[in-house]
């Protein structure tokens, strides 16, 4: 069979890593818009979760494929870590990284699981959080927390890392890589997790600060 | 001219089935002049003279372009200086007193022969796997029947400059060969000759690839980094590109 | 030693034509009856590999290096030379002929110089179907470059990689045959001997790198495309494993050995630095186009270049040859540099080496316009010397650097030996006695692609082949005959090192002697005294030479010294053959044979034949036989430059 001749081989594992990169991203995007509300005070907050919870299918399928996506794109990448550890285990005496941002191309599988840890206590502390609470006091009282907003900072600052090889990575694995377009590639490969950092991370910070206060 | 003392650290490996170490070697009198395959010829002959096997290593032209050479010297694929095959590094680039880790290229693909020499036979197998158009000799069409624009013509040029040395096996952090790979398909997939079997190369070489046991490209950028002639990463980008159009309308 | 040169009946322009038509064929259904050893994966050892397994032969190919696409043939920089005429400017088939023989002096066989000329645009074609990337025009057309000498535009090229680019091409030829299993491919395999049986080549003794295993090779014809012999010197722009030991296996076993003297010796190449220098670099000759070659008037100036004032400086080849200046072909540049150094001119370091300058070029042209047409040019010297051509004079000297000699073969490409045939740089057929620019890769690919099916297909057509197999006695003896060899190599090394001499060490002597007294400019006291002190050289060798290791191993040691022993045999005929040709042709210049100006005197009455000769046994002096050279359709010239 064509497909799985094709997600078995070395660039159809990296494609699906890319497309499921890729739709990730898009998810990020509208949870980053969703998030936003919270810049503008609890209650535009707390009526767009009402709204969104008030069309219960859609929540499903879209978390369904959310959940589908992370679960390739996890599974996919942890096979190619354990397949690359095969092939090399630590192979020279001296061995001296010559490409630029190498940190991040190193690290992908390392941030990829630290996103993971992020992932699970987010959704357990705020998508299952008990229902009769409002999520906007829960997200207040529980980002206020210097540990768990800490904790939070940490992961938006492994969220960008992971973005800045992941962005150009995918684009590469997708056969986009022009010169005429390399620049501006190059550029929003920092950009990108620029602008989500400072999205999510502006929220642990505005409550941390006390500047969230009267949320 | 000047001359430098170094301390060599070199892989000493008797043959595939036995395990290998550093051995050091002190050298002295080194002519900066040298390259350093000269170098490696010196200390040779002493250890020739000494009684000693001396370190077996591949190496041909000495001009950088038969791509025989190649060895991870302090940790980098030929050494040092870029765009730069080992044979081409002079001792100019050392200073007296360094220590030189010598080791061969290492992958899962390129099993170890003897000292610093491997076996890089699975980039032939890529290469006979679809890395040609499939033309007999005879009955050609005359060569100008079919213009190339002058860019696309040196597009193909840029990748088909690959001497296939292996560096970038030797240093991607996963033993990936797609920067090999990629070089060839991507000077075919340029020219109107390579265009009726595009699709069947694609798929045949990556196939024979991966079989090969070269590992999962994660786009490090290590081979680029490394590779003596320079050859960019757009062609592995070509290669994903070629790949994925192959795997959805053929086969 | 009968030599029939079997060139075909009839007009020059209609003797391939004619060959073809008389020649036998084989019927496909049968071809795959027939096994064929190719050894070497050049240009002319893959595409003849290639092309005769697509149409059907059965082909085993061997190659000494660890793939078949690092022969030395990618080495090649310039281009390779078609008579297509694109340009428009007045080429032919007739002119490359023309130019092809003239440029070897008169020294070759009209007929297969013909051949040449007339195959050449075919392999363009050829290459241009396998996807070379050929330099193109911005409409899309092929573009070429003018060459050593030739007043038309002929000569395809991919950047500086000519050779590289047209390798690769024919390495996927045969990459494919490979594949499809007609062709069994044999990595790092050295042939050690030829296998005669009745008279007829028929098998090789090979000896596997890897583990110093003796294999045997049965076939029905034995290809050898293994280059030629430049590495005698020791220093050469050859690459380290080139070597003669195919063809002088062959010589002994009664191939004749043609015009060993004739030595191609390029005059820009970056100079010897010091005493462990393995090999040399070559440039392209084009530099010379801007580039003005001087030396300090007075001996031994020891200031550097910029020190030296206008007035102070012997441009010695524009004083000389007002006409062509710095243009000379590139033996007469050679002698010069060799004569202004030996003179005690020479600069540099070891006083061997004289300047090539840009300075009056960059001042004309400005900077921009010298780089682009000689940047990588200026790279490469600089990353070898450390030194920028832009900013001080580069320093040049002549290097050996290809062999128009090689083995006897006929119109068919086929030695004195039936059913072996050489290609390529191995055979001495179409050079004569100095071989023009980009003509190099023209004749292998003529030969591989083209020639040798015709001529495989004419003699088995021809030849009742009785079937052997590689356990026919002939193949144990010489398999025998390999391994005391090699014993009695490692003989001497069995008790250490102490007062013994490497391999490399030996390798100089010869090469020193060569290249004084069998190089550029040669004189009869001076051969004669090479000849006496070479059996001296060649003794010290078999009884003090230290082999560390063994033979059942890699050991990089005994390749060499097996290669070491076979030029110390084979630079015998080399010295000879100098020797018996008491004139100046090509790129041989016997001093005695000068004209008043101490120009190069030829002596058509005496030596227009090509010297071939006959091994006789150990010990035994070669006996040399002629082939007198026969021009229908040219009239020799005198060449001169002034």
């Amino acid at each position: 069979m064509w497909f799985v001749r094709f997600v078995s081989s070395s660039i159809g594992k990296k494609l699906i890593m890319g497309s499921t990169g890729l739709l990730l991203l898009l998810f990020l995007c509208s949870h980053a818009a969703g998030n936003a509300t919270i810049y503008m005070g609890s209650e535009v907050f707390q009526s767009y979760a009402d709204e969104l919870h008030s069309h219960p299918l859609i929540v499903l399928v879209f978390s369904t494929i959310v959940l589908l996506l992370f679960v390739i794109h996890i599974a996919f990448g942890l096979y190619l870590f354990f397949e690359n550890r095969l092939v090399t285990p630590s192979r020279y005496a001296v061995d001296k990284k010559q490409a630029k941002n190498a940190f991040a191309a190193n690290t992908m599988p390392y941030t990829g699981l630290l996103i993971l840890l992020f992932v699970l206590v987010h959704v357990f502390g705020f998508t299952f959080s008990p229902e009769e609470i409002p999520i906007s006091v829960t997200v207040k009282s529980a980002l206020s927390g210097i540990f768990y907003g800490m904790f939070y900072l940490f992961s938006f600052a492994v969220l960008a890392v992971h973005l800045s090889h992941g962005f150009w990575s995918m684009l590469q694995t997708f056969g986009v890589n022009h010169p005429r377009y390399n620049i501006l590639i190059a550029r929003l490969t920092y950009i990108i997790p620029a602008f989500f950092l400072l999205l999510f991370g502006g929220i642990p910070l505005y409550f941390m600060s006390g500047a969230g206060a009267s949320f | 001219m000047s001359s430098i003392d170094l301390t060599l650290q070199i892989w000493r490996q008797k043959n595939n089935d036995s395990l290998g170490h550093l051995e050091t070697y002190p050298l002295s009198g080194i002519n900066t002049d040298m390259s350093f395959l000269e170098m490696l010829d010196v200390l040779n002959e002493q250890l020739t003279r000494a009684g000693k096997e001396p370190v077996a290593f591949d190496h041909d032209c000495r001009e950088g372009i038969c791509g025989m050479c190649g060895a991870v010297v302090n940790g980098i694929a030929h050494g040092p200086e870029r765009e730069t095959t080992l044979c081409q590094l002079h001792m100019r680039n050392f200073r007296s007193g360094d220590t030189l880790v010598i080791e061969p290229f290492r992958s899962r693909a390129f099993p170890i022969r003897k000292d610093l020499m491997v076996d890089r036979s699975a980039f032939d197998r890529i290469i006979q796997s679809g890395g040609y158009v499939s033309v007999n000799t005879g009955g050609t069409p005359d060569a100008n029947t079919i213009p190339i624009p002058s860019q696309v013509a040196e597009l193909a040029m840029d990748a088909a400059a690959c001497i296939g040395c292996g560096a970038c096996v030797a240093s991607c952090p996963n033993g990936a060969a797609m920067l090999f790979t990629g070089a060839k398909i991507s000077q075919l997939c340029l020219l109107p000759q390579g265009q009726p079997e595009r699709r069947q190369r694609a798929l045949a070489m990556v196939e024979t690839m991966d079989r090969e046991g070269f590992g999962n490209c994660t786009n490090a950028r290590e081979c680029e980094a490394v590779c003596p002639k320079g050859i960019s990463i757009r062609n592995i980008a070509r290669l994903n590109q070629e790949f994925l159009a192959a795997s959805l309308l053929e086969g | 030693m009968k030599l029939d040169a079997r060139i075909p009946s009839g007009d020059l322009a209609q003797k391939w034509d004619n060959y073809r038509f008389a020649s036998k064929l084989v019927n496909p259904a049968n071809r795959r009856k027939f096994t064929i050893i190719v050894v070497g994966t050049g240009l002319a050892g893959a595409s003849a590999s290639a092309t005769l397994a697509e149409q059907g032969y059965n082909v085993k190919t061997f190659c000494i290096q660890d793939s078949p696409r690092r022969a030395h043939s990618i080495a090649a920089q310039g281009g390779i030379n078609a008579a297509k005429n694109y340009q428009n400017d007045g080429d032919s088939v007739l002119r490359l002929f023309y130019d092809t023989i003239k440029g070897g002096d008169f020294r070759a066989r009209e007929a297969n110089v013909y051949r040449l000329a007339q195959v050449s645009g075919n392999i363009i074609d050829q290459c241009v179907a396998q996807g070379v990337p050929f330099a193109r025009e911005y409409g899309g057309t092929l573009a070429n470059r003018s060459f050593g000498g030739a007043q038309v535009s002929r000569t395809f090229y991919a950047r500086g990689q000519t050779g590289q680019q047209l390798l690769l091409g024919a390495y996927g030829a045969l990459s494919r045959q490979i594949h499809s299993g007609r062709v069994t491919m044999y990595n790092r395999r050295e042939m050690m001997d030829l296998v005669v049986i009745d008279g007829r080549a028929r098998g090789i003794t090979a000896r596997n790198l890897m583990n110093g295993e003796l294999e045997s090779h049965a076939a029905d014809a034995v290809v050898l495309a293994t280059g030629g012999y430049g590495n005698v010197y020791f220093l050469s722009t050859n690459a380290m494993a080139s070597n003669v030991t195919a063809a002088w296996r062959a010589c002994k076993h009664g191939a004749g050995f043609a015009n060993p003297c004739f030595v191609q010796i390029h005059p820009t190449c970056i100079p010897v630095h010091g005493d462990y220098q393995s090999k040399l670099t070559l440039m392209s000759e084009s530099l010379r186009n801007d580039g003005r070659v001087w030396v300090p008037i007075q001996k031994g100036d020891q200031r550097p270049a910029a020190a030296i004032p206008e007035a102070e400086r012997d441009y010695y080849l524009e004083k000389k040859y007002p006409s062509f200046g710095n243009l000379v072909p590139r033996d007469v540049a050679s002698r010069n540099a060799k004569e202004q150094c030996d003179g005690g001119k020479g600069v540099g370091s070891t006083g061997l080496a004289v300047y090539l300058d840009f300075a009056e070029a960059i001042k004309r042209d400005g900077e921009a316009t010298i780089l682009k047409k000689y940047g990588n040019l200026f790279q490469m010297y600089e990353k070898i010397t450390a030194a920028n051509p832009l900013h001080e004079p580069m320093m040049i000297y002549p290097a050996v650097h290809y062999t128009m000699g090689g083995l006897w073969v006929d119109y068919n490409l086929m030695t004195t030996i039936p059913g072996l045939f050489a290609l390529g740089e191995c055979n001495f057929s179409d050079h004569g006695a100095n071989r023009l620019g980009a003509s190099a890769l023209m004749q292998g690919l003529a030969d591989g692609y083209f020639i040798i099916a015709t001529s495989i297909a004419g003699y088995i057509g021809a030849s009742s082949l009785q079937p052997v197999a590689a356990t026919d006695p002939a193949f144990d003896e010489s398999r025998k005959n390999v391994a005391d060899r090699i014993h009695r190599l490692l003989r001497n090394s069995m008790r250490g090192p102490a007062g013994k001499v490497t391999v490399d060490e030996v390798h100089k002597q010869l090469g020193r002697l060569l290249w004084d007294n069998c190089g550029m400019a040669r004189n009869k006291a001076g051969l004669e005294a090479a000849l006496e002190q070479l059996p001296a050289i060649r003794d010290q060798f078999w009884n003090d030479v230290y082999i560390p290791g063994n033979a059942t191993d890699i050991n990089q040691s005994l390749e060499r010294a097996g290669r070491v022993a076979d030029f110390l045999e084979f630079a015998e005929i080399m010295i000879r053959d100098a020797l018996a040709r008491e004139e100046s042709c090509g790129c041989h210049l016997r001093e005695e044979s000068q004209t008043a100006e101490n120009e190069a005197q030829r002596d058509d009455a005496n030596y227009s034949h090509v010297s071939v000769w006959e091994y006789q046994g150990e010990g035994e002096p070669p006996v040399m036989h002629r082939e007198p050279l026969v021009f229908d359709n040219v009239t020799p010239s005198q060449r001169s430059y002034k």
